[in-house]
């Protein structure tokens, strides 16, 4: 293998690492609690922002050239657990004001707002996080190991792994307990749940915390690796590439949308990526857009439940129940 | 109390109604669809709420599960005002509803809908989240026990890993019931349980419900079928134009010129 492969495999198993935290987060907001939240991508942003600048130290440095708040270097792995921290605060807030008393499509509405009023925000308040340029040269962690180039490429395929093994733990802990089951009977029926005695709200509002967690921790593996992050990595519509890979990969399905986030983000981006250019500059990136909205709207209307489709949940029957393990097992 | 409703029974002050509607008000734009709706439920026993169509049956129903505010008046529930109540509060101290539409969890198993049912899960608390499944199991089973034991009783065991939302209408409303049980309700509001139901099926419900009050559950059913009112319960209270217009046992009502004139001019 030569070096620029090994370069080019790492630093997608790393996007790839990224895109599974992604859909894991808007999974567990859009496919197991029904919340559709169309300002994902700032939750990630929000995550990337904080890492960057707890990670670039004062903003004198590198001769000044670029500006941003608070500007300090914290130890590793600590400006990743801030930036879920953060990224969590944000959704709260968020969601204290979008999620209390709107009907669910209203909701969408609100949260597609938010994310468009947040770019414009950050674009034209320059001192936040430097503008349009965005923050750069943020110095990736543990930069101090002796490890060749290709060498570090790995460790951080490796942390990647490790950061996603983590998140998956909790994720999973979530999903397989009754709270996953309250959250999904809150995404059939809102009123029924509530009738039952359920919180709908406080419900909704864990979700949308946990995921956006989980989203600024994807951010700040992602800024850390990179070590750029500027308006043009969040539009709004970066969401719907995460959305898309959720549906077709199967909604309420943590192993289905592993798959989606396989296939989209990264299959198709990587595989259009050798499309020759044709017609007029920027015709195939316009295309790449307009196919994965189709891709969407395809499975939305076919395949509605993705390719791995939700588990079905039975539990082990028979006589002398009692005994038995209460553990539901996951049947496809 | 309004004259119109003067032919209406007064919720008792001896402490025997379990659910006090005083002066319940509320309207939807212009239309009144509730005013000064007053009246008691018995503990113990099923009582009816009849009327003919947009007498607001229904919002009375929304109003005393907490879904709709009303604009004026109050709800007693043993012992306490519960106005302001949230519904999923309500819920908690046993007041129990169903709806007139199916609302099952679709995407859920039969199984799954009853068990999330269950009032005061331990694995539901966000707090122990990661404490995992130790934390919660051995309630998880016994919640098993009892969804399964419902099962057995609505004769729907068979279907138990199906997704609810490939029942029929029938089972839909089955499931409907078992789900409000699980709930642990001292008081269970049913929203007409048989409507769209076929004959057969509408008289099994009849059954279970004759036996939940056998068994000293407080149910208020809202009904059409007037027969199957008479059949299961003693205290009636009649609707019409928003207002509670008479209150009794079937009997007593059809001699009620007042109760036949909403009936047949509506």
């Amino acid at each position: 293998m030569s070096a620029a492969f090994v370069y080019y495999t790492t630093t997608i198993l790393v996007y790839l690492g990224v895109d599974i935290l992604a859909v894991w987060s808007l999974n567990l907001q859009y496919g197991v609690t029904g919340i559709y939240n169309f300002a994902w991508i700032m939750f990630q942003a929000v995550g990337a922002y904080t890492a960057g600048v707890l990670t670039l130290g004062p903003d004198t440095s590198n001769g000044g050239f670029q500006q941003y708040i608070l500007g300090v270097r914290l130890p590793e792995p600590l400006p990743v657990l801030v930036a879920g921290a953060v990224a969590g605060v944000v959704a709260l807030v968020v969601g204290m004001v979008a999620l209390r008393r709107l009907r669910t499509d209203y909701q969408a509405m609100v949260m597609l707002v938010i994310s468009v009023i947040a770019v414009l925000l950050v674009e034209n308040v320059t001192g936040l996080f430097n503008g349009p340029a965005g923050l750069s040269l943020v110095p990736q962690p543990y930069g101090s190991l002796p490890l060749s180039s290709l060498g570090y490429q790995w460790f951080y395929v490796a942390l990647t792994a490790v950061i996603c093994l983590v998140v998956y733990l909790f994720v999973h802990r979530v999903t397989s307990s009754p709270l996953g089951r309250a959250l999904r009977a809150t995404r059939d029926n809102e009123d029924a749940a509530q009738a039952l005695g359920k919180d709908v709200v406080q419900l909704r509002l864990f979700a949308f915390v946990f995921g956006g967690v989980v989203a600024g921790i994807s951010g700040a593996v992602l800024i850390l690796f990179i070590g750029a992050w500027s308006p043009g990595s969040w539009a709004y519509v970066e969401t719907l590439v995460v959305l898309t890979a959720v549906i077709v990969g199967g909604t309420g399905n943590n192993a289905g949308v592993m798959l989606g986030a396989l296939l989209v983000p990264v299959a198709f981006n990587e595989a259009t990526r050798f499309i020759p250019q044709f017609g007029r500059p920027g015709l195939v990136d316009a295309l790449q857009w307009i196919v994965i909205g189709l891709l969407a709207l395809v499975f939305l209307w076919f395949w509605p439940r993705g390719i791995i489709p939700e588990r079905r949940r039975r539990f082990p029957a028979g006589p002398g129940r009692a005994t038995q393990a209460a553990e539901p097992s996951e049947v496809t | 109390m309004s004259a119109a409703a003067a032919g209406a029974r007064q919720p008792a002050a001896d402490g025997k109604d379990f659910l006090i509607a005083d002066g319940l008000r509320r309207e939807f734009g212009g239309v009144r669809a509730c005013a000064d709706a007053t009246f008691g439920i018995r503990r113990g026993a099923i009582t009816s709420l009849i009327g003919p169509n947009g007498a607001g049956k229904s919002t009375v129903v929304g109003i005393v599960g907490g879904a709709i505010a009303p604009s004026a008046g109050r709800i007693v529930f043993d012992g306490s005002d519960i106005t302001a109540m949230p519904p999923h509060d309500r819920a908690r101290i046993g007041l129990v509803r169903t709806y007139q539409l199916s609302s099952e969890f679709g995407r859920l198993t039969v199984l799954e809908n009853l068990l999330v049912a269950a009032p005061s899960q331990r694995g539901e608390r966000m707090r122990t989240l990661l404490l995992g499944k130790r934390y919660w199991r051995t309630q998880e089973r016994e919640l098993l026990d009892q969804a399964r034991s419902l099962l057995d009783r609505f004769a729907l065991s068979h279907m138990q890993d199906e997704y609810a939302g490939n029942l029929s209408g029938g089972q839909k409303r089955l499931l409907e019931i078992m789900r409000a049980l699980m709930c642990q309700p001292k008081l269970l509001l049913l929203d007409e349980p048989m409507a769209g139901v076929n004959p057969t099926l509408a008289r099994s419900i009849e059954g279970y419900l004759a036996g939940l009050a056998g068994e000293g559950l407080t149910m208020l059913l809202v009904e059409h079928e007037l027969g199957l009112v008479e059949r299961l319960s003693e205290s009636v209270i009649v609707m019409a134009q928003g207002k509670v217009i008479a209150t009794g046992t079937m009997p007593e009502l059809r001699a009620r010129p007042e109760v036949l004139h909403a009936y047949l001019v509506g």
